[in-house]
């Protein structure tokens, strides 16, 4: 079984955005890939006129905002950075044990990619005002700046959400049958750590879970 | 061969099942978030959070109907409704439309037409002018307006020449689990679609505001539908989702919208742009410390106000003496504008709340006058005055005069609606009668404590540019920004009501040009002119042509009801007046007897004084110095030669004269002294 990737659009938003547009989209990927018996859960988000869906499932809401927790810390040292969170579901196989690999294996078979572009958030021009003449009032164009930002963020995370909604429209195939009384797919949210070498090392560990040659793409 | 054949035909009926199941899982999933008060989304709040540990408690209390495609939704009874559709051998296409309905508003003045309004906003925007479904007049209040905003199709493409019964059992089961798998995948992906379109945003303000607005969601569900036109369909975009395959054919599933609907759902909540009324007249029973609340920006919730809010006080105008006209600022305007308005929408003020209430038939004048800032006679009926943001409120022209003729003080409250405490407004809803301001009457001096806070000229000038029956005059008003001067008026005596203010030493923000607040008759020219002939008192002084007794009978009575002079800084002798005082009580005195003389002279020396408005102490000290230099020269003209025939009458008027004259200066020393 091939694993689907896909990319999502990068979406360029400030510190105090990051924990809602991660789960907006989070919760949006699983919705669709909980396929069990749910009743989902509307949410508003307060930043932005979207309303995302929930499964419902409190320890998979639990889970998703630790991730989150950590993404947010990440970011915090690693300020001005770009970043990646790879969400990725699996199925466990079982394999043959060997002295340097586990008995079951991930069998990775659907990998999002959720490309963000913390910034910080910009200053105001009254902090070069000694160095213009021109007295511009910062209250105003400031409000004006970060509306319309906002609008942009809110555009963009509605276009991710429909890339969403377009890929898992587009390939069902790869999806694996559904298991009686699972309500989602096993997953997992990997987020940069602390070096950028140990990213590479996660898709190392990922390779030897897998084994599957495909997962070097 | 049977049991294949049996098989298949379970096999089919099985598909068949699952297609029609499909069917109204879709038309649940895109009623219950098109149709108003039916949602799942009310029906998360208190949903059981289904987990795998809980699994079997879960569905206990899932319905059977829930299982399928493992989406458990609220009932929709609209769904419901239309479930024989789905249930069609022939899966016949399903069409939804998701109509925004208008409904019609009988809005009073024609300029406020939120109908129109939201018609012309969606011309605009969408260029779907003739899209309505009904004329608009210029009222736009005989027909309700309808505009698809999104229509869903749902459907079965039957694929001729397959034959489903083909094949083994096990395919067939396959495709079978295949096929509800990814049905289950398109229906959530259509469970979130329907959360991110526009048409949404309108659902949920109309299901979280709980206003009763005047407008509407209305899904309308049928197989047959007419084409929309080739423009409406350019300017609405289609988003298909990815057809699933089936044994017999496919699965369709896509929708038109506009993408531009959530612009008009912002605005078509409120009732019409914030508008700046700057001459707002607020409630003048209500309590004049209490600010009006501040209003929510958002999604505020006008239908839960009482409905008197709209009457933010009440009176009886209908009594003789009308309580203080209290006048609100425009900030109260543009709450009340808030209040009505709901920022999701435009042009549709809630139904519970519209800004003219049927009982004030006077209200919502539009005349660039006074008129707009003044309440609301009709508000008698309403309950009591709650001075929560509202309408603003209007009454006529001549309401608000006789108010203001008959109203001690009125004091503006328009910057910062916070009067003082002050006796004359704190918990009066009626005034005692009081002697209307103006010069001609005669009456009780009194001294009214009002506080006036900011105010704007143009704002002044607007509540008191109808003034020619009251006789209030104030003058160096401009803005005060911070001050909330205590002005001591004093409506007083006949002399000069117009004189009681001096300007200097009390500051009023009220700035009334000269002769616009007062009476035309009550002018000091033409007061001087022709006087008042309503008051023998004051008749008494022009009239030159009298005796001389009648004269000092005159001077005496005059005298004698003049109010002190500290609250009544009234009379003015004007320097002029004096030497002509005195210059003209000489050559009569040689013409009569001495008593007579002095009586004559003065006579027109009084028939000379003129009334002239006198704003300073300083002229008030010169009127005294002159009121001494007469009781001299009485005193020294009195002790001279009488005839023998005018001894007693001389010396009875003299010192009846003398004695008035005394008791006045007496009165007023201390006066004098305080100056």
């Amino acid at each position: 079984m091939n694993c689907e990737v896909c990319q999502l659009k990068e979406l360029e938003v400030e510190h105090f955005e990051i924990r809602e547009v991660l789960r907006c989209i989070l919760h949006t990927i699983v919705f669709h890939r909980a396929l069990g018996l749910v009743r989902p859960k509307d949410v508003d988000l307060e930043l932005f006129e979207i309303t995302y869906v929930q499964c419902g499932d409190v320890e998979l809401e639990k889970k998703i905002d630790e991730k989150i927790d950590h993404f947010i810390s990440w970011v915090e040292k690693h300020p001005n950075k770009k970043s990646q969170i790879c969400l990725s579901f699996y199925e466990v196989k079982s394999k043959q044990p060997s002295w340097f690999t586990n008995k079951t294996e991930r069998l990775y078979w659907e990998q999002w990619y959720i490309n963000l572009n913390v910034t910080q958030h910009p200053k105001h021009h009254s902090s070069k005002s000694h160095h213009t003449k021109l007295v511009v009032d910062p209250g105003e164009s400031a409000t004006e700046e970060r509306s319309s930002r906002r609008a942009m963020v809110e555009a963009s995370l509605r276009e991710v959400l429909f890339q969403i909604i377009k890929f898992v429209n587009e390939k069902k195939d790869h999806v694996p049958p559904i298991s009686e009384g699972v309500i989602y797919f096993p997953y997992e949210i990997t987020i940069p750590s602390s070096s950028d070498s140990a990213f590479g090392m996660d898709m190392i560990k990922r390779m030897l879970h897998s084994g599957h040659p495909t997962m070097l793409s | 061969m049977t049991s294949t054949h049996t098989n298949s035909h379970t096999e089919a009926a099985k598909m068949e099942q699952v297609i029609t199941e499909f069917f109204y899982k879709s038309l649940l999933i895109i009623l219950e978030s098109r149709s108003s008060y039916v949602s799942s989304r009310n029906y998360s709040g208190e949903q059981i959070v289904s987990s795998p540990s809980s699994s079997s408690s879960s569905s206990s209390s899932v319905r059977p109907r829930d299982k399928w495609f493992n989406l458990a939704l609220r009932e929709c009874p609209s769904a419901l409704e239309n479930l024989d559709l789905c249930r069609q051998s022939n899966f016949e296409p399903v069409v939804v439309d998701v109509i925004l309905e208008q409904k019609p508003l009988d809005w009073g003045p024609a300029s406020f037409s939120p109908t129109s309004d939201i018609v012309r906003n969606l011309s605009s925007k969408n260029k779907n002018s003739y899209f309505w479904n009904s004329d608009q007049d210029e009222s736009g209040s005989e027909m309700k307006c309808e505009k698809i905003i999104e229509r869903w199709f749902v459907h079965h493409e039957s694929r001729k020449g397959r034959d489903f019964n083909s094949g083994n059992r096990r395919s067939s089961c396959n495709n079978l689990s295949a096929l509800y798998k990814k049905l289950i995948l398109m229906l959530r992906s259509l469970y979130v679609t329907v959360r991110l379109l526009p048409a949404y945003n309108i659902f949920r303000d109309l299901n979280s505001s709980g206003l009763i607005r005047s407008f509407k969601l209305v899904p309308r569900v049928s197989s047959f539908v007419e084409p929309l036109t080739r423009k409406e369909e350019v300017d609405m975009q289609r988003f298909w989702f990815t057809p699933v395959d089936t044994s017999c054919g496919r699965l369709c599933l896509s929708v038109l919208y506009y993408s531009s609907i959530s612009d008009m759902s912002s605005e078509s909540s409120t009732p019409m742009s914030p508008q700046f009324i700057p001459d707002y007249v607020g409630s003048p029973l209500a309590d004049p410390l209490r600010r009006f609340p501040s209003l929510p920006v958002s999604h505020g919730s006008p239908s839960s106000l009482p409905f008197s809010r709209r009457h933010s006080w009440s009176y009886d105008h209908y009594k003789a003496s009308p309580p203080l006209v209290s006048f609100s600022p425009s900030p109260t305007h543009s709450e009340s504008n808030a209040l009505v308005s709901n920022p999701s929408s435009r042009g549709l003020p809630p139904m519970s709340l519209p800004p003219h209430p049927p009982e004030a038939p006077l209200a919502h004048k539009r005349d660039t006058n006074f008129d707009e800032y003044c309440p609301s006679p009709s508000f008698s009926a309403s309950p009591s005055p709650s001075p929560s943001p509202s309408v603003p409120i209007y009454i006529p022209r001549t309401h608000l005069s006789k108010a203001l003729l008959r109203s001690e003080s009125a004091p503006v409250n328009i910057a910062a609606p916070k009067l003082a405490n002050s006796p004359a407004l704190s918990g009066r809803q009626n005034l005692p009668p009081s002697p209307p301001l103006k010069i001609t009457r005669a009456g009780t001096s009194r001294t009214d404590n009002i506080r006036v806070p900011a105010e704007t000229d143009a704002t002044i000038e607007k509540i008191f540019s109808f003034g020619k029956e009251d006789c209030w005059k104030y003058s160096g008003v401009k803005a005060f920004s911070n001050s909330s001067p205590r002005i001591s008026c004093s409506r007083s005596s006949s002399r000069s009501l117009q004189d009681d203010f001096d300007y200097s030493e009390f500051p009023c923000p009220f700035d009334v040009e000269d002769g616009e607040m007062m009476d035309p008759g009550s002018r000091p020219e033409s007061y001087v002119r022709r006087g008042n002939p309503s008051d023998p008192n004051e008749a008494g002084l022009f009239m030159n042509r009298k005796s001389p007794d009648a004269a000092v009978g005159a001077l005496v009575r005059m005298l004698e009801k003049a109010p002190p002079l500290r609250q009544n800084v009234s009379l003015n002798f004007s320097e002029a007046s004096r030497p002509e005082i005195l210059s003209n009580s000489v050559p009569k005195q040689s013409q009569i007897s001495e008593a007579v003389t002095v009586e004559h002279a003065a006579a027109p020396n009084i028939a000379s004084f003129r009334l002239v408005a006198s704003k300073t102490t300083t002229d008030a000290l010169e009127e005294l110095r002159g009121y001494k230099v007469m009781k001299n020269l009485l005193l020294s003209e009195g002790g001279k030669a009488y005839t023998s025939s005018n001894v007693a009458s001389a010396a009875e008027h003299s010192s009846t004269s003398k004695e008035v004259y005394s008791k006045f200066l007496d009165k007023n020393h201390a006066a004098i002294e305080g100056l």
